[in-house]
This record gives structure tokens, sequence and C-alpha cells, in this order.
């Protein structure tokens, strides 16, 4: 099939809305304003994740289909017990558009700023019963770490697991 | 010297040119001045052209080649010579030469069939001649495979097969690669006949094959998936180019589910909805499509526009001002003369607001007055810099400046408030004292208290303002710029005008010089004129009325009004009255329509002449009720009785011939002239199924109706982010959730 050219670009206050489209589009959970006002915050805090003590730094990242936005990944740093952690809070690729390698793209690209920096894990939540995402992941190198119940409250199967991906230390922990 | 011999006579001001020429020496020009001299010496064989004298230009051009900086618009000069002195053969190799470096240049391609003899003003060609034209393409394009133009001319004049195959071939890779313009590009030929049925074929041909296995049709490598995105985006398009609007919005929005985060899809959805009549969904659309690129000004003035066609006016201005500078918004918005003041205008009139509407039209007139008066720098500036033909084609334009459209619309707008003003004219002060009187004492103290209160309120926020903004320039610049503030903001004064139709007649004249072949400017000057009880001008109107266009309802209704109101008249008195009497009988015979005929026989033979058509059988009503009142349930007979014929097209599904503008007049006819209220909810009730879209007839698909159409485009989140659940224990996913079947944009 013809490869039409595919990019990644950072959100932008200008195209919130499209992010917004797509969520819409692609989960079953609405996320409310301040979602994406934060979004905002922290979009243009863009270039380097640098680690900062205390404040939470997020991460948007949109994708790009032959200068369509077809999928986008969020993430965000976390803190715990000394080490920092990264949290997928969504990651999607319009439905035609799947099977790309859109998704892997997105996935790679934090994956890849993660190894430059201090990260020791990066871990996210999946619905049970959603097979195609488990296995996408399972390719990377994730596990089921957890199982919690009752995680949703009004979708189901309203339980979800933790995948999580442990990273090697670029350098060792002070 | 040699531009103001120019007007006079081109050949003196070459002679001019020559004399100042022999006074140069040979290795004139410097360095620094080439250009200039180059100008004026293509500027020297320009007029050489138009004298007539085309041997000398040309040999004037070869002469001074070397020193003619600028190549291309000498390219451009040779070759228009050498065609009007038909060597053909020269100009032909010119044009290819000229085709290599720019293959994309309209003109050169019609220059190059000139040159074959195979060019038609109309594109009107023999089958000999497509052969021909198609060969020459068809090596053409062999030769720049690169160029969009040497495949898109042959679409115009190719037929039947050859034309379904170059089209195909045509459309596909601009599928495939996700092009928006696609439609507007192919939509000229939907004015040939029999290509719109071709092209409806091919399309949801290609849109089947998409669907069923994911390639074009005789095709097995697989399309990207933009692909059916775009195409159903083309489908929805070519509906509603074809005016089934239904069909168009589910192609739409099966698109905008298929990929909604394409802006494109959502403009388009909202000109659909536009045309179907539906104006404040539209412009809810539109603003839609605007937020989700707020750094594009082109799609911010699309929303404006349509939000000012819905009559949303407040809320437009608010939305243009976005991409204005911070401060001094209104009148930064003003000085980009974008002419945004048209459309504002046009609403206020809608709306009935006739002193805004009137504020707004002249502004565009300052506008033209602007820049009418900005050529006064150019004089001394093109002079020094020897731009000369530029320069000569600037005062042409400023010549014809006021025949261009947007004054056209303004003054006919302005206009038209004036005849409004004119026929209800507004409370003068007086009349408004006596209403006063009228009331109670203690109503009289509560409207005075009111209105000293309105006042107050009025001057404390001028003043404000006038604070505000004098602060403002005094820290910006250090020095006092006063702007005026506006004194007259909703253009109250403007509507206590003493002679409407005076100011009225300022505009016409303006109309009637620079547009006379306008129906529309003879239109104003005749419904003027007769207020003006001005004869032999409003008889002037109906003569110039029948020369442009004798069988159009509007003519007719002028010619039938005119005589009628002249044969109601008074006999002659004075001499003045005589003369004009006389003129009018000399000048009747020699209108056809009238030659034998009453004014009644006259509107019954119009109307068997186009029995057919609605606006037609609408005008013959009016006239109708016009010369015989009490005939008024005929009039509307005629109208209510009027076919709207199925038009069916082979295969396509039948399209009605009517149109939404034609019948929302028709039953403001129906209101406001014949005045028969059932007759026009009965109308209204037959164009709302005709037209399920719009909201002035209240069709049942319209967003008066359903409210839920309405709903879908508003975000219903409101759902709380979903956090880590360590950090927060309560599960933060409240509010409504939806799964994912009911997701739909």
């Amino acid at each position: 099939m013809k490869q039409l050219s595919t990019s990644l670009e950072g959100v932008r206050d200008k195209n919130i809305m499209q992010l917004k489209k797509l969520n819409i589009a692609l989960f079953p959970v609405r996320y409310n304003d301040k979602y994406y006002a934060d979004a905002l915050a922290s979009a243009r805090l863009e270039a380097v994740l640098v680690i900062d003590d205390e404040k939470l730094k997020k991460r948007f990242t949109e994708a790009y289909y032959s200068d369509i936005c077809v999928g986008a990944i969020a993430c965000r740093l976390e803190k715990k017990d000394g080490a920092v952690r990264v949290y997928i809070m969504t990651l999607g690729v319009l439905a035609p558009y799947r099977g790309l390698g859109i998704g892997t793209m997105l996935l790679n690209h934090v994956l890849d700023l993660c190894s430059t920096q201090n990260i020791s894990e990066i871990y996210l939540h999946v619905q049970t019963n959603n097979e195609e995402a488990i296995n996408f992941y399972k390719k990377f190198g994730f596990e089921i770490t957890e199982t919690i119940k009752n995680y949703y409250t009004n979708i189901t199967p309203p339980d979800c697991y933790v995948l999580t991906k442990y990273l090697a230390q670029a350098q060792p922990k002070k | 010297m040699a531009l103001c011999t120019r007007i006079f006579s081109a050949s003196k001001a070459i002679e001019i040119l020559e004399a100042y020429e022999g006074t140069l020496d040979d290795d004139y020009p410097p360095e620094n001045e080439r250009c200039e001299h180059s100008e004026m010496l293509l500027y020297k064989v320009s007029l050489l052209e138009e004298c007539g004298l085309l041997e000398k230009a040309l040999e004037e051009l070869h002469k001074k080649e070397t020193k003619i900086v600028d190549k291309l618009a000498y390219k451009e000069q040779e070759v228009s010579l050498l065609v009007k002195l038909n060597r053909l053969e020269e100009a032909a190799k010119l044009y290819r030469a000229l085709l290599y470096m720019n293959p994309d240049n309209y003109r050169y391609y019609e220059g190059l069939q000139r040159c074959a003899g195979l060019y038609s003003e109309k594109g009107q060609y023999s089958s000999d001649e497509i052969q021909r034209l198609d060969a020459l393409y068809q090596s053409l394009q062999q030769e720049y495979t690169w160029s969009s133009a040497a495949k898109r001319i042959p679409l115009d004049f190719l037929q039947g097969e050859r034309f379904q195959a170059a089209v195909d071939n045509y459309i596909r890779p601009l599928l495939t690669k996700g092009v928006p313009s696609l439609f507007s590009d192919l939509s000229p030929l939907y004015d040939q006949p029999g290509k719109a049925d071709i092209l409806e074929k091919l399309i949801l041909e290609l849109e089947d094959s998409l669907k069923k296995t994911g390639c074009f049709p005789g095709r097995t490598v697989k399309e990207p998936p933009s692909t059916l995105m775009w195409t159903l985006f083309l489908v929805a398009q070519h509906y509603d180019r074809r005016s089934q609007y239904g069909t168009a919005l589910a192609k739409i929005d099966e698109a905008i589910s298929h990929t909604p985060t394409v802006i494109d899809l959502y403009s388009v959805k909202s000109r659909i909805l536009k045309h179907a009549g539906d104006l404040t969904a539209a412009a809810a659309l539109a603003d839609e499509a605007r937020c989700m690129d707020l750094a594009d000004r082109y799609i911010n003035s699309e929303c404006v526009k349509r939000m000012l066609q819905a009559d949303q006016v407040s809320l437009a201005e608010k939305t243009a001002v976005l991409f204005t500078k911070d401060g001094d918004q209104h009148n930064n918005l003003y000085d980009m003369q974008c002419m945004y003041e048209l459309a504002s205008g046009e609403s206020y009139f809608r709306q009935g607001e006739l002193g805004k509407a009137l504020k707004k039209f002249l502004a565009v007139e300052k506008h033209y007055a602007d820049i009418t008066e900005d050529q006064f720098d150019f004089h001394s500036y093109c002079l020094r810099k020897m731009t000369l033909r530029t320069y000569v084609e600037m005062l042409k334009f400023q010549d014809r400046l006021h025949s261009h459209s947007y004054f056209c619309k303004a003054a006919a707008g302005a206009i038209r408030c004036y005849l409004k003003l004119f026929d209800s004219p507004p409370k003068s002060a007086t009349e408004k004292d006596e209403e006063m009187s009228k009331l109670l004492p203690s109503q009289k103290k509560k409207m005075r208290q009111k209105q000293r209160k309105a006042e107050a309120r009025a001057k404390k926020e001028a003043e404000s303002k006038n604070e505000e903004i004098s602060a403002s320039n005094v820290s910006k610049s250090g020095k006092r710029h006063v702007k005026a503030v506006d004194p007259d903001p909703h253009g109250e004064k403007l509507l206590q005008v003493e002679d409407p139709l005076m100011e009225a007649t300022k505009y016409l004249k303006l109309l009637q010089k620079h547009s006379p072949d306008s129906l529309e400017t003879h239109f104003l000057s005749f419904e003027v004129n007769m207020r003006k009880q001005k004869i032999l001008l409003a008889f002037q109107a109906v003569k110039n009325l029948m020369r442009l266009d004798a069988e159009n309802p509007l003519s007719h209704r002028c010619l039938i009004r005119f005589f009628n109101k002249v044969s109601s008249m008074p006999a002659p008195v004075s001499d003045a009255e005589r003369l004009v009497w006389s003129v009018l009988e000399a000048e009747r015979p020699a209108i056809s329509q009238l030659h034998q005929k009453s004014l009644t026989d006259a509107n019954i033979s119009f109307l068997r002449e186009h029995e057919n058509s609605l606006m037609h059988r609408v005008a013959v009503a009016e006239m109708l009720y016009l010369l015989e009142p009490n005939k008024k349930s005929e009039a509307v007979k005629l109208i209510e009785d009027s076919p709207n014929n199925m038009v069916s097209i082979k295969g396509a599904p039948p399209v009605q011939l009517w149109k939404l503008e034609d019948c929302i007049a028709v039953h403001e006819v129906l209101e406001n002239v014949l005045i028969d209220k059932e007759a026009a909810s009965r109308w209204k009730a037959r164009c709302a199924e005709c037209f399920p879209y719009s909201r002035y007839f209240e069709g049942i698909r319209s967003s008066v109706v359903s409210k839920a159409y309405l709903n879908n485009l508003i975000d219903n989140s409101e759902n709380g982010a979903s956090n880590h659940p360590e950090l927060n224990n309560s599960i933060a996913l409240n509010g409504k959730l939806e799964t994912f079947k009911d997701l739909k944009i």
C-alpha cells in the first residue's frame, strides 16, 4: 500500500480542539476541560522532560498521517519513592488508520524519551476486555502487574489491568 | 512628460521617448539604473503595439534585447506581437519555450491553441477539432508530466467516453493525495451538459469500490484509508451542487465519523446547510470548524461570514476582532478595508435596522473613496521608479474602480435603505412629543427619568472610553492622538435625513455611470425616479431594462407598473407636462410588448410565454392584482398552480426545479403584496416539504424544529480526568459516561 507521510507534533493551543475530537471518537471516557487546559499548560514546556521535584509535567503528542491528525498520546511524569515513572493517560489512533504503524510510532516516541531520562518504569491502565490493546503493549515488553476491580464507573467490564514496563537505568540512581 | 502625452496620443509619446533616447550615450545605462531603463524600453514597445505599428515594435524589441532586464516580460511581449502579426509558427515555438518555464500558466496554453488555430472563446469545438486538441494535449502531457494544467484543460473540451476516462485519471491521484480543493477545480464542468451525470456515476463507483475492497476499481493496490474519506467528501459536495441536500448531508456525516479531525469536512457541511436554508446551524458548524484551528485566519473569516448571514451580528464582530491588533480593535477592522461591512450592512437591512445598515453601506463607500484618493501617492512614485507599464494599468484600474461588485452591492444596499426610509419614515421628534403628551403624568415622569439616566450612562461611558483611548495612546507614543469617538454609533442621525431620495440619487448616479449593464442598476433607478415623480427618467430606466433583458420578470413588472401609473395620472396641464406626455406617446409604439395591446393583454401574453416558470407567474400575478384589484383570488391561484416539475435525470433521483430563495420571495409577495395570509401559510407548508432544512419555512429537519441537531454539536463532555488511583483514592470518573456505541459527532 502506498505509504503516505506520517509525522508527530506537539499539541498547541491553536489546535487543542482536534485533540478533543480525537478523544471523543476513540475513548469511552469523556475528559473534562481541565484535562485539556492542563495539556496546554504543559505543551509549552515541551522540548525536554526536565524533572522537577514537586511538579508533575505532562506531555501530549499528536500523530499526523498525510497532514490529517489521526492519533495522539498523552502521558505524564510521576514521582514514586524517589524514582520517576511515566504514566500513559491516553493513546489511540482513529479506527480506519490502525495497523499502519502509527500507534507504534507514538509509543516508541515516548519510550525513546524515557530512555534518555532517568525513568524507571512506564505504566498504564487497560480495560480487561480490551484484548487488542493488551496484545499491542505486550509486543513492546509490557506485562500485567495488577488487576483493579471497579476502576471504571459507567462502562462494563469495570475492571482494569495495570500494564507496566520496567526500564533499564541509563545512569545509576543517586 | 511622456505619460501626459500618452493620454492624448500614443504616437506623440513615442516621439518623445525616441528623442530622449537619442540624447543618451551608448554605454548607458549604468548598473544601478538598468531596471528603470529597461522598463522604459518595454513601455515604448507597448506604446508602439497600441499604435498598431507592430513590425516596428518587434524590431525595437529585438534591437534592445540586451538592455531589457525583465526577460519574462520580454518574451511575453514578443509572443503577443508575433501572434498579432500572424507569424504563428514562430509564436508557437515561443509559447513552448514559455511553457517550459511555467507549464501551469493557462494563458500560454491558450496562446498555443490560438497558434494552432484551435481556440474558441466559448469552448465549442467540432469533433474534428476535439481530436486535434486531444492529440496536442497528449503530447504536452508527455512533455510536462508534472503540470496539472495540461491534465485539467482537456477535461473542458472532451466529451462522452473520452471525458470519462480522462476525468477518472485526473481524480484518482488527487483523491489519494487528499486535495481538498478538488471539487472547486471540477466545478466549472457542471455547467456543461451531460458531464455532471458522468461525474456522478464515476465517483459513486469509486466510493463503492473503496468501501468493498479498499482499492480503486480495476486495481489491486490498496489505497490508504484517507482516500475513502476524501471520496466521501467529494461525493457530498457533488450532491450539494445538484441540490440534493439530504443525501449530501448523509455523506458528509459519514466522512466526519470516519475521520473527525479534518477541518475541511466541517466547513463543507456548513456550506451544505447554508444552501439548504438552515443558516443558524451553518453558523454554529462554522464556529466549530473555527475552533479546531484558532490560528487560521481564513476559517475565522468564513465563520464571520456565516454568522452575518445568520444575522448574528454582534457575535460575528466579536469573532472577527480575534484577528485584529489588541486595543483599538474596531477601528483596526475598518482600516483593513476588508469590506466585512457589506455583509454586516445586509444583515442589518434584513433585520430592519436601517440606521445601522446605512452606516455600514456608507462605510464601504468611504473605502472606495479612500482607494481613489490613495492613487495620488503613486503619481510621483511611479515616475521616479519608472514602472511605467504598471502605472498605466493602475490608472485604468482607478477609472473602473466604482464598477467593482462590492461597491455596487453597497450602493444598491444604501439606495434600498433610503427607499425604505422614504416609504415609511421614522417617527420625527414632534411626533414623539405628541405621543408623550398622551401618557399619564406619572408615566411621563418615569420615562423622563429613564431617559436622563440613559443619557448620563452613555455620557459616562463615552468619557471613560475617551480617557482609556487617550491614556493608552499617551503611553504608547507620548503624543496625544485624539481619535474621534464616533458620535453616531447606531446611525440614528443618518435615519433623520431630510430627503432620502436625494441621498439615494447620489449613489444611483455612480451606479449608472459605472455599471450600466446591470439589471439591478436600472431597477433601482426606476424605483427612485417613480417616487420622485420624474417620469422621463423612470421611462429611461424601463427602456434600459427592456434592452438588457425583456423576458425577465423584473423588467415585465417595471414596464406594467410604469404605464399603469402614467395612465392613471391626470391630463397634462403645464407645458412641461405636455412635453413629457408627447415624448411618451411617441415612444410607446416602440415597445413591442405593448404594441396594439392593453396592459392586461400584455400581462396575459407574458404569462403564456412563461407558463412553467415560477417567478414569471408570480410577476404576472402581482401585475394582475395591480391592474384589477378585484381579481385577487385569481392572482393567488395563478401562483399556487405553479408547477414544480421534478426534473428527472437518468439514473439520478428527481430534483425539483424551484429554488429556495425564489420560494422565499414568493412567500413575501403573498404576505405583503397580495395580502392573503391563508394563501401565505398554505405556501409555507408546501415549501416546508420541499425544503426540509429551511429555517424560514420551518422544515422538519431545520434547527428550528429539531433542537437535537444542535445538541449534537455542543460538546457534552463533563467528566473528570482519569486520575491515578494511588494519588486520589476516590474514583474520579464521575458524571456522564457514554459507551462506544453512542459516540457520534
